[in-house]
Parts: structure tokens; C-alpha cells; sequence
């Protein structure tokens, strides 16, 4: 919009209301005032009038030269202009305009309550967030003039007459209309409050507490109004309006005050932050707890967190709004927010710039937690598909050297039988001999499967398989505490599961202990398993691979292991995975 | 007292040496199944006083027919087979219902024979 454009709008603005003011003084204040002897002068019925329209007018001119590009201004004027011209003209026309001037006015005078909702669901940021609330508004604009038209047709005017000197919810028809409007105007934005975050609503407040009785009163009033008994609250109700214009332009002040956070956040920086402080202290300045730094990675193409992770940008029509630091095509980060600051423009463009040098480096740190999370993630797939072939290997054996055994052992045995039925004992006794030496095969073969991988631990669960496990340890072993009802995923029983087996194992060779002890539990989202035995201690990572491997495997599944054992006796291998 | 036994397991060559070695110790094979679903439905249609019972059974657990035919209105005794051992399977042999367990490799004349109290 040019200049001379703006210039038109601001002296039409104040031009409506010298007229809405001559009106008042010519038909309501001055006794007779050219529209018949019954009125008398009341500067009352003329403030209501001219304060609610005017107060929109000159808080709306305000605000626009405040942010010229934020149309919020811009509503404000037209609400005002269109609460007053509905009162100038309904003023001027008594027996002055042609019938069918008198039903053009019917047909627009009703627009200024649908720029009310616009400007209420489109505080502060000046443009509707929602598809919802977009449809919703054009639908108003475009209905309200029909059903003002269709009253009229119907012969229930909407604009009021002189004779009723009070707010024009007197008439019916426009008492339903914005009834209509502001009820469900009053809801969408009511939505919106509980809808948005903190930062939403810390900017909607202005606007939205003085909202909030205008409609209960507005309700009231106009269901009064429309029963015909009480006027006095109608009478009222246009004052009321004024807090609107109010909020709104108090709303757009503070908004400019708050440029002296983004002043302590450079005091903060210049004292240095770390990069998880940097998160917080945005969100502060900005006022918006929800805010995140989205870290862009140019070797994965995408967007991560502080640790790495992953973080799909907000769609364009969702309640966030995107800024990109840096160049676009390859930007440092984003910075996603609450889309109620977009109008803040100016304010999120001076945090961002304060904190540029300092996301810079937080980058690194997030691309080397990223390239570590890949490594993790990697390490986790190969133990994963390690334990996958080794279950294949156990079934394989199971399924095929075994089974063939078995049938040639059970061959054996019917072969037995029937000697013994002939009373051929030479022969049984020869049999016996060859199944005993299978039976041994046999159970030779079953360890190795077992150790490639136990067959319980997959059928019964972690609990089980650990006691089986003592159940064949030479020394006595108890076993206390539970790890719960809901069995732990696949990878992580089976992790704990060599954990326990590798720290009998070694307990047995070389502990010389006499006794151990398995506690089991879960703490604080993590599943616990400690081994410990009452041995020579000494047990020590850097010797042999056994333990090494067991740490690296728990650590493939995010946990950890942790080894106490000294010279002067005992060991405890401690095992920790996340659980959820 | 001869026992009516019906055989289950997917392996055709077990259920054959199965069958002689349960006659040879003067009990009746009443019949024979490969399928936890067919052992469902022929130990209902022939009634035995025995179900041999593997547990690796190409549709459903063994363990879990097991349970299945001891809600019976009139259950048969059953004695699970597994070429793995009980150790294998831990409390869920003891919560299925069945008679007892015979690992295959010592699956004999003697071991069944003392389980059908021969």
C-alpha cells in the first residue's frame, strides 16, 4: 500500500468520526435536532454511540502506523468504521435516502461484527493461522450480508430507527446476527486460546480476557433484548466494546517491549552458553517456552536436536511457524516457534542473529552426537543380526543333525524292545551300548546348541533362562528380585542373558568361590542384573575378550556394564539396559 | 491295562518307530496326527486314554494343544515329546496341563512304560 493510499484510509478514518460526532450533536444532543420533537438532549445515548466506533478508529490508526504490514490495525479501523457509519447514516437517513439506499445500508451494516472476528481470531499476528478459522471467516463475510438481506426482504429490518435510540441489538435481526457472529467468533477463539502454548496465549491475553465477559454480557443482553424485557444491558454493552481496541493496541505495545529480552539474552551469551543453555534462553526472549533449535546435518540432509535425533519441520498451515538461519539452502538451523510470534518478525530475527556464532558451534557438538547415534545404531544392527544367525544356527542343528539322531536312537530303542521280546539279551545288551554312546552324542550336541543360543530364553523368557543357568552351575547360586511381569525385548534378554552366563562361567574357572549371587531388578526405567561371587576377585576388562565383549554388547543395546572386582576378594558384574 | 493311544508329531518316520515302540510294550495306537489342529480333532473323534505329544508342531505349540485337550470334558492323559530338554522350556511344562515329559532321546520302552504304568 503507498503512501497517498494510506494517507486516504487515515483521513477517511477520522473523517467518519467528525461525521459520527456532527450526527450525535445534531440528532440526539441538540433538543429536536431536525428529527422530531420527542427527543431530548442525551449526551449519553450519544457516547455510546460515538466512543465504541471512535475508540476502534483511533486505537486502529495507532497500531497501523505502529506495524504498517500488520493487518490488525487495518481490522481495528474497519470494525470502528463500520460500528460508526452504521450509527452517521442511521442518523441521516430518516426520510432522506431511497428505499432501496435504505436496504444497501441493511445489507452492510451488519459486516462491522464479522471484522470483529476476523480481528479477534487474527490477533496479534494480523492473518489467520488456521484452516478452520480462514474458513470461518470468509463463510461470515459472506453470509452475514445474505441474511441482513434476506431480513430485510422478510420485512425485519436490520438497522433500527431513530425512534429507538439505543444499540441497534434492539432489532431483531441484527440481535441474532451478532448474537451468531460472536458466539461462534467467541468459541473459535476460545479454541485457539486452549489450542495454543504458552506463547500464544501470553499474546492473545490482552485481547482474549477482555473478550470473555463482552460475549457472556453480549449473550445475556441480547437474549434480553430479543425476549423485549430488559434494554439497560443493550444500552451498556457498546461501552463495553471499548476494552477490545484497548487490548489489542496494549497487546501490540508490549510485543515492542519485549526487544529488552533480546538485550539480556546477548549479556547472557557474551557471559557464554553452553549449547544445551542456548534452547532455554531463546525461548525465553522470545517468551515462548515451546520453542526448539532444529540443527541442520549436511551429511544426512536433515534436521536434529541437541542429541542427535531427528526433527521433522512444522507443515506450513500448522499452529508453528519456521525460521532458517543462515543460507536457506544450507542453513544453520531453524528455529520453530509458536506461530503467534511471525508477527514478531523483527524480535525472532535479532535473537536469532544474536545467537548465530553460538548455534554454529552448538552444530558440531549435535553432528558429532548424530554421527555417534549412527555408530550406536549401527553396533545395535550387528548384534541384532549376530544373535539372528546364531538362533538360525541352533535351529538348524535342532532341526537337522539332532532330529536325525534322535529317529536313529529311537531306532535303536524299538529295535531293543523287540530283542528283549524274543529274549534275545545278547542283542539288547549290544544295543544298550550303541544308545548309551548316542545318548552322549546327543547331549554333547545339545550344549553346543544351548551355548550357540538357549532355546529357554527364547520360550520362557530372561527369569527362567537365568535359572536353568544355575540350575547346571557347579556352585550354588541364589538368585533374588524380579524383573516384572511384561518380558524385556529380545535384544535386551538376551544381552543380560550372556552376562549372566559369561560371569558364571568365569566365576566357576576362576573365582574359586564358594557361593554366588544374581540380584535382579528394575530401577528407574532401567533393567538391572548383578552377578557377584565371594571368589579371589581380579577379574579385569583388559584381560581377555570375554568381558570386553560382554560390555560391548550391553553398550550396543544402550546400556552399560560396570565391573568391581579387586585382589582383596569378590566380584560384581553390574548390568544395566534401558527398559522404557 | 492296555492303554488307547493316539501319536502326534509332524515327523512321519517318528510317529512309525513311535507306533512300534508303544506296541511293543502291549498298548493299542488308536491312531496318529501330524498337526496340532489334527490332534485336536482325532482326539476328540477317537477318544484315547493317551495322547503322545510332540511339542514343535509346524501350526500350533504343542504346549498349547496340551492345555487345549486337558479343558476337555473328558481329557486324556498327555505325555509331551521334544528332541530338546525340559530345561528348555521352563515353568510353561508345568503350567500346560500334561501328564509329564519324555525328552525323544530318552524316550524308550522303560521311560513310557513307566509313565503309562506299564
Amino acid at each position: 500500500m503507498n503512501t497517498l493510499q494510506r494517507r486516504v484510509i487515515q483521513a477517511g478514518a477520522l473523517a467518519m468520526i467528525a461525521l459520527a460526532c456532527f450526527s450525535e450533536v445534531n440528532f440526539t444532543i441538540l433538543p429536536g435536532g431536525g428529527v422530531g420533537p420527542e427527543l431530548s438532549p442525551d449526551w449519553y445515548a450519544a457516547l455510546v454511540y460515538i466512543v465504541p466506533g471512535s475508540s476502534f478508529v483511533l486505537a486502529g490508526l495507532i497500531a497501523w502506523s505502529l506495524r504498517p504490514r500488520n493487518r490488525v490495525g487495518l481490522l481495528m479501523i474497519g470494525v470502528g468504521v463500520g460500528l460508526l457509519t452504521g450509527d452517521a447514516l442511521l442518523k441521516n437517513r430518516v426520510g432522506q435516502v431511497s428505499p432501496a439506499a435504505e436496504v444497501l445500508l441493511d445489507f452492510v451494516s451488519p459486516l462491522w461484527a464479522v471484522v470483529l472476528i476476523h480481528l479477534l481470531l487474527a490477533f496479534p499476528g494480523g492473518r489467520l493461522v488456521s484452516r478452520l478459522d480462514r474458513v470461518v471467516v470468509r463463510s461470515f463475510y459472506a453470509v452475514v450480508p445474505l441474511a441482513a438481506l434476506l431480513a430485510v426482504i422478510a420485512g425485519y429490518p436490520v438497522l433500527g430507527k431513530i425512534s429507538q435510540p439505543v444499540f441497534d441489538i434492539e432489532v431483531p435481526a441484527a440481535g441474532s446476527i451478532y448474537l451468531a457472529c460472536l458466539v461462534i467468533g467467541s468459541a473459535l477463539v476460545i479454541r485457539r486460546w486452549f489450542l495454543g502454548g504458552h506463547a500464544r496465549r501470553r499474546s492473545m491475553s490482552p485481547v482474549f480476557w477482555p473478550m470473555v465477559p463482552i460475549t457472556v454480557f453480549f449473550v445475556l443482553a441480547t437474549a434480553a433484548v430479543l425476549r423485549g424485557s430488559v434494554t439497560a444491558l443493550a444500552t451498556v454493552f457498546p461501552l463495553l466494546l471499548v476494552a477490545l481496541p484497548v487490548g489489542c493496541l496494549i497487546g501490540l505495545l508490549r510485543s515492542g517491549l519485549d526487544m529488552s529480552s533480546v538485550g539480556d539474552l546477548v549479556v547472557k551469551l557474551s557471559g557464554g552458553l553452553a549449547p544445551e543453555q542456548l534452547q532455554p534462553a531463546l525461548a525465553q526472549a522470545l517468551h515462548d517456552p515451546s520453542l526448539e533449535v532444529a540443527y541442520w546435518l549436511p551429511a544426512q540432509e536433515w534436521f536434529a536436536d541437541l542429541e542427535g535425533r531427528r526433527i521433522e519441520l512444522p507443515t506450513a498451515d500448522s499452529e508453528q511457524a519456521v525460521s532458517l538461519l543462515g543460507d536457506p539452502a544450507s542453513p544453520v538451523a531453524a528455529l520453530i516457534y509458536d506461530s503467534s510470534l511471525v508477527d514478531e518478525g523483527q524480535l525472532v530475527d535479532t535473537a536469532a542473529a544474536a545467537v548465530h556464532l553460538a548455534l554454529q558451534n552448538a552444530r558440531l557438538q549435535v553432528q558429532l552426537r548424530a554421527q555417534l547415534e549412527e555408530v550406536r545404531q549401527s553396533r545395535a544392527r550387528l548384534v541384532e543380526a549376530a544373535d539372528g544367525e546364531r538362533q538360525r544356527v541352533e535351529r538348524d542343528l535342532h532341526d537337522g543333525a539332532q532330529q536325525q539322531l534322535v529317529t536313529l536312537l529311537l531306532s535303536l530303542q524299538v529295535t531293543k524292545a523287540e530283542a528283549m521280546r524274543r529274549s534275545d539279551f545278547e542283542t539288547a545288551t549290544l544295543i544298550d551300548a550303541n544308545i548309551a554312546s548316542l545318548r552322549e552324542a546327543l547331549g554333547e550336541l545339545r550344549e553346543l546348541a544351548r551355548g550357540i543360543h538357549p532355546t529357554i530364553l527364547t520360550q520362557a523368557g530372561l527369569v527362567p533362562a537365568i535359572r536353568s543357568l544355575t540350575e547346571r552351575c557347579p556352585i550354588p547360586v541364589d538368585v533374588t528380585g524380579e524383573l516384572g511381569d511384561t518380558r524385556l525385548a529380545p535384544p535386551l534378554e538376551t544381552a543380560l542373558y550372556f552376562v549372566v552366563s559369561e560371569a558364571i562361567t568365569n566365576a566357576v574357572k576362576y573365582s574359586k568361590g564358594r557361593r554366588m549371587c544374581i540380584s535382579l531388578g528394575r530401577r528407574s526405567g532401567f533393567a538391572v542384573v548383578e552377578v557377584s561371587d565371594d571368589g579371589v576377585g581380579g577379574a579385569d576388562l583388559s584381560v581377555g575378550s570375554g568381558l570386553r565383549g560382554l560390555t560391548d554388547r550391553v553398550a550396543a543395546v544402550g546400556g552399560r556394564l560396570i565391573i568391581k572386582s579387586d585382589l582383596t576378594g569378590g566380584t560384581t558384574i553390574h548390568a544395566e539396559v534401558p527398559c522404557g | 491295562m492296555r492303554e488307547r493311544v493316539l501319536i502326534v508329531d509332524d515327523h512321519a518316520g517318528f510317529r512309525r518307530l513311535a507306533r512300534r515302540l508303544v506296541q511293543a510294550i502291549g498298548h493299542e495306537v488308536v491312531g496318529e496326527a501330524g498337526t496340532g489342529a489334527e490332534a485336536l480333532s482325532e482326539s476328540r473323534r477317537l477318544k484315547p486314554d493317551l495322547v503322545l505329544l510332540d511339542i514343535q508342531l509346524p501350526d500350533l505349540d504343542g504346549l498349547a494343544v496340551a492345555a487345549s485337550l486337558s479343558s476337555e470334558p473328558e481329557p486324556p492323559d498327555v505325555v509331551l515329546v521334544s528332541s530338546r530338554d525340559a530345561a528348555d522350556y521352563g515353568p510353561r511344562l508345568q503350567d500346560c496341563g500334561a501328564l509329564g515329559f519324555i525328552a525323544k532321546a530318552d524316550l524308550s520302552a522303560e521311560s513310557l512304560g513307566a509313565l503309562l504304568g506299564a
